[in-house]
């Protein structure tokens, strides 16, 4: 791959637009109703009988169930442009499901608990060979839209 | 067939930093100290059970119970090496206990011994990029270190109890002071309320000091019949209940390196470590309101208040008034919090840490804890998680 405008998620099949808006893409289970994230090869759920799994795009509005910043730059495994303390967080997406991710669009001092948020892709890294890597993360429902 | 087992005799090689030594040389100390205050030999050890490391020995297999036999006593032992994480030690412990419990077996010792790499802990060499694999994906798309888990369930404390950054330095104080007396610990320094706050802030609201670092360290128990037991003329203590369990389906907490949960309402946070402390209470027939001493796996603060709640010593949100009275403290009014100075004042040695907190716990109930010692300890119990849904807890009874 070459170009500069080219843009690959860090993970290749972990979330999709879909319609235009930004969806993870995940498991429900068709037997108990269950979803799972990221794919999951079968349902964990032990009283569940048949654990026929399928894809699924996830619901991709939700709201904070827990927070922190990172002030320590993580191991190289990580990588991030322009490297500063940032907020992760734990989303409530409904659906008995919890997700966490990076949040955007706040302020570190202006994050709450119980703030409605929503997915978005951004940019985390720019690489030579790849071009602009995304993640999935969360911003705060009616902000800014993501680049 | 089922008949009572003892802890014969326990050892430690002191945690720290010792990159002069190797986790095979801790090991031998750990099981020499051991065999000292058992009173036995080598001759006398039938079968060793070692908590499998992913960090060094065990010639990349895992098999460090073999490598001590191969290093200290060629004597056709039973070797068995058990995987388990940071619960490693207390499935080492419980797979020991079977052994003698069995019948099989008259003398078998448990031990774990390791020497961390520094810093956060890294992925698995090798591991594959997997978009499915939690691990992977937690580092690649956001960067999540340990504490950042432990973090967010610390900040969710504060919203649903209340709970202060005060508070959370003053759980890390108690295990500090606790440490002071304690030959083993790392940290044994009593550290005041500014220099926890004044810490650096790692993940919000958890503070350096707050959060145990790695260390290098080894632990070993010796387990044996009545019989044996009888040959020291040390106090007699009994392996009361042990049990090990994964968690429950549905389980609200954060675990790492899981990027979300599948959360079902009524079901117990950490639920591995709950089950398996209600088995071992079962096993013994007692409840946590008969516990003098409980040793449990404190990450971090949060945990020492958090714990005690999930594990029935007390109720939900009550642990912050409990600690402020001083009813955890080494002869409170409530039971004895990590009176070794656990995991905040050891740094945490993975595979090695269960066992650690056998051993204390033995020591405890035998009066022998010089330094720390809780008064008239007659009930003590351990609680630890391993990655990937690992509990273990064990109760020992004098």
């Amino acid at each position: 791959m070459t170009g500069a405008s080219v843009a690959v998620p860090v993970v290749d099949g972990l979330f999709a637009l879909v319609a235009g808006e930004a969806r993870l893409t995940g498991t429900r289970c068709a037997s108990c109703g269950t979803h799972y994230f990221p794919r999951a090869i079968s349902c964990r759920n032990p009283a569940c009988r048949d654990k026929q799994v399928e894809p699924a795009a996830l619901p991709n509005t939700g709201t904070l169930y827990s927070y922190t910043i990172q002030h320590y730059q993580p191991p190289p495994l990580f990588r991030m442009d322009d490297w500063a303390p940032y907020a992760l967080g734990v989303v409530d997406l409904g659906e008995g499901l919890q997700v966490m991710g990076m949040l955007t669009g706040v302020p570190l001092d202006e994050i709450r608990i119980g703030m409605a948020l929503r997915l978005v892709i951004e940019p985390l890294y720019l690489d030579a060979e790849r071009g602009e890597v995304l993640t999935y993360k969360f911003a705060p429902l009616g902000g800014e839209q993501a680049a | 067939m089922s008949r009572p087992v003892y802890v014969l005799g326990a050892g430690a090689h002191p945690w720290g930093k010792w990159p002069e030594t190797t986790q095979l040389q801790m090991a031998l100390d750990a099981m020499n100290a051991a065999l000292g205050e058992a009173a036995l030999g080598w001759p006398d050890v039938q079968g060793l059970v070692a908590a499998s490391s992913r960090f060094q020995g065990g010639m990349g297999w895992g098999l460090h119970a073999n490598e001590v036999a191969q290093a200290a006593a060629d004597q056709g032992m039973a070797c068995i090496n058990v995987g388990g994480a940071c619960a490693a030690g207390a499935i080492a412990f419980s797979t020991a206990y079977a052994m003698i419990a069995s019948g099989q077996y008259d003398v078998v010792a448990a031990l774990g011994a390791e020497q961390m790499p520094r810093g956060f802990i890294p992925r698995p060499p090798g591991s594959q990029d997997d978009p499915t694999d939690h691990d992977y994906l937690r580092w690649v798309t956001m960067g999540a270190t340990n504490p950042a888990f432990w973090a967010m369930e610390a900040q969710r404390r504060k919203h649903d109890f209340g709970t202060t950054d005060e508070t959370y330095a003053r759980a890390a104080m108690l295990m500090r002071r606790n440490a002071q007396g304690n030959r083993l610990a790392r940290f044994r320094k009593e550290t005041g309320l500014e220099e926890v706050l004044g810490s650096p802030m790692v993940a919000d609201p958890l503070h350096l000091l707050e959060i145990c670092p790695v260390s290098d360290g080894a632990a070993a128990v010796i387990l044996g019949t009545e019989a044996f037991a009888r040959r020291s003329g040390a106090k007699l203590v009994q392996v009361a209940g042990c049990a090990t369990a994964t968690g429950s389906f549905g389980d609200p907490g954060r675990r790492i390196p899981t990027v979300s949960g599948s959360v079902r309402p009524g079901i117990s946070s950490t639920s591995e470590v709950v089950t398996a402390a209600e088995r071992a209470c079962a096993m013994a027939g007692i409840g946590p309101e008969d516990v003098d001493v409980l040793e449990l796996a404190d990450n971090t603060a949060w945990h020492i208040l958090a714990w005690p709640e999930l594990l029935g010593f007390c109720e939900p949100g009550e642990a912050d008034g409990l600690l402020a009275s001083g009813a955890f403290d080494i002869g409170g009014s409530a039971v004895a919090l990590n009176p070794s100075g656990g995991f905040l004042s050891f740094g945490e040695a993975t595979t090695a840490q269960a066992v650690l907190q056998i051993c204390e716990v033995s020591w405890q109930l035998r009066g022998t804890a010089e330094g720390h010692q809780v008064p008239n300890a007659r009930i003590g119990m351990t609680a630890v998680l391993g990655l990937s849904s690992n509990g273990g807890s064990v109760i020992l009874t004098v």
